[in-house]
């Protein structure tokens, strides 16, 4: 399946025509990454959002003894997008847990200049990023009251 | 083509839960995998209402050792 489809079936996408689709997709970057290996880590700068297009990550806060999984996320979800919106400093490290983990790689540079270009996409993806950002609330709401 | 985003919660076991995007929206009595374990979906509802393709679904799970073949083979 190629990037442009891929997209399509990605939530922070839903909205945007195929022409949008096809610029979001002039600035994704792939990257292969295998299980085990660090993507971001808790603490340090982050100036990219991803996009799980196959495999697994793992979410965790805390290192060492302390650590905490907080959730497992597949194909179609989004990470690292909290510094996009705040640029603040990573709040979660995340690795991959399955091998032949593919994530689309967007630079935050390229998305708010794509964002300030089309205020159309910048409106559709910030709305989208909002309702991910509640999804994910909510299950943490829900996995605490378990 | 629908997309049903699901919030899934695990009881009685340490593990983290998943959120995924699936073809097919969950239903009580799925049996998912997830990792090396298997659950057994027992309680679904709806997160948030559904915006375009996008669907949104909580599936609360329980540990199911005695099933063989999942549903779904999730992470």
């Amino acid at each position: 399946m190629d990037l442009h489809n891929l997209l399509q079936d990605v939530e922070i996408f839903n909205g945007l025509t195929e022409t949008e689709l096809a610029v979001i997709s002039q600035i994704c970057q792939e990257r292969l990454v295998n299980s085990g290996e660090t993507i971001t880590k808790q603490g340090e700068p982050g100036g990219e959002m991803y996009i799980i297009t196959e495999g697994f990550v793992q979410v965790s806060i805390g290192s060492g003894s302390k650590e905490r999984i907080l959730v497992n996320l597949g194909a179609g979800q989004i990470f690292g997008e909290m510094a996009l919106v705040d640029k603040g400093p990573r709040s979660a490290t995340v690795k991959a847990i399955a091998n032949q983990t593919v994530v689309q790689v967007i630079r935050a540079d390229d998305f708010d200049r794509t964002c300030n270009q089309n205020t159309h996409i910048g409106f559709i993806v910030m709305r989208n990023l909002a309702s991910d950002i509640s999804f994910k609330l909510r299950h943490r709401n829900l996995s605490e009251t378990r | 083509m629908a997309t049903y985003k699901v919030s899934y919660v695990i009881t009685g076991s340490d593990h983290p839960g998943a959120i995924l995007s699936m073809r097919d929206a969950p239903k009580v009595g799925d049996i998912v995998k997830l990792g090396n374990d298997i659950f057994e979906v027992i309680e679904v509802l709806e997160l948030m209402p559904p915006r375009g393709d996008f669907h949104y679904f909580h599936a609360t799970c329980r540990v199911n050792p005695s099933a063989e073949t999942p549903d779904s083979n999730l992470q």
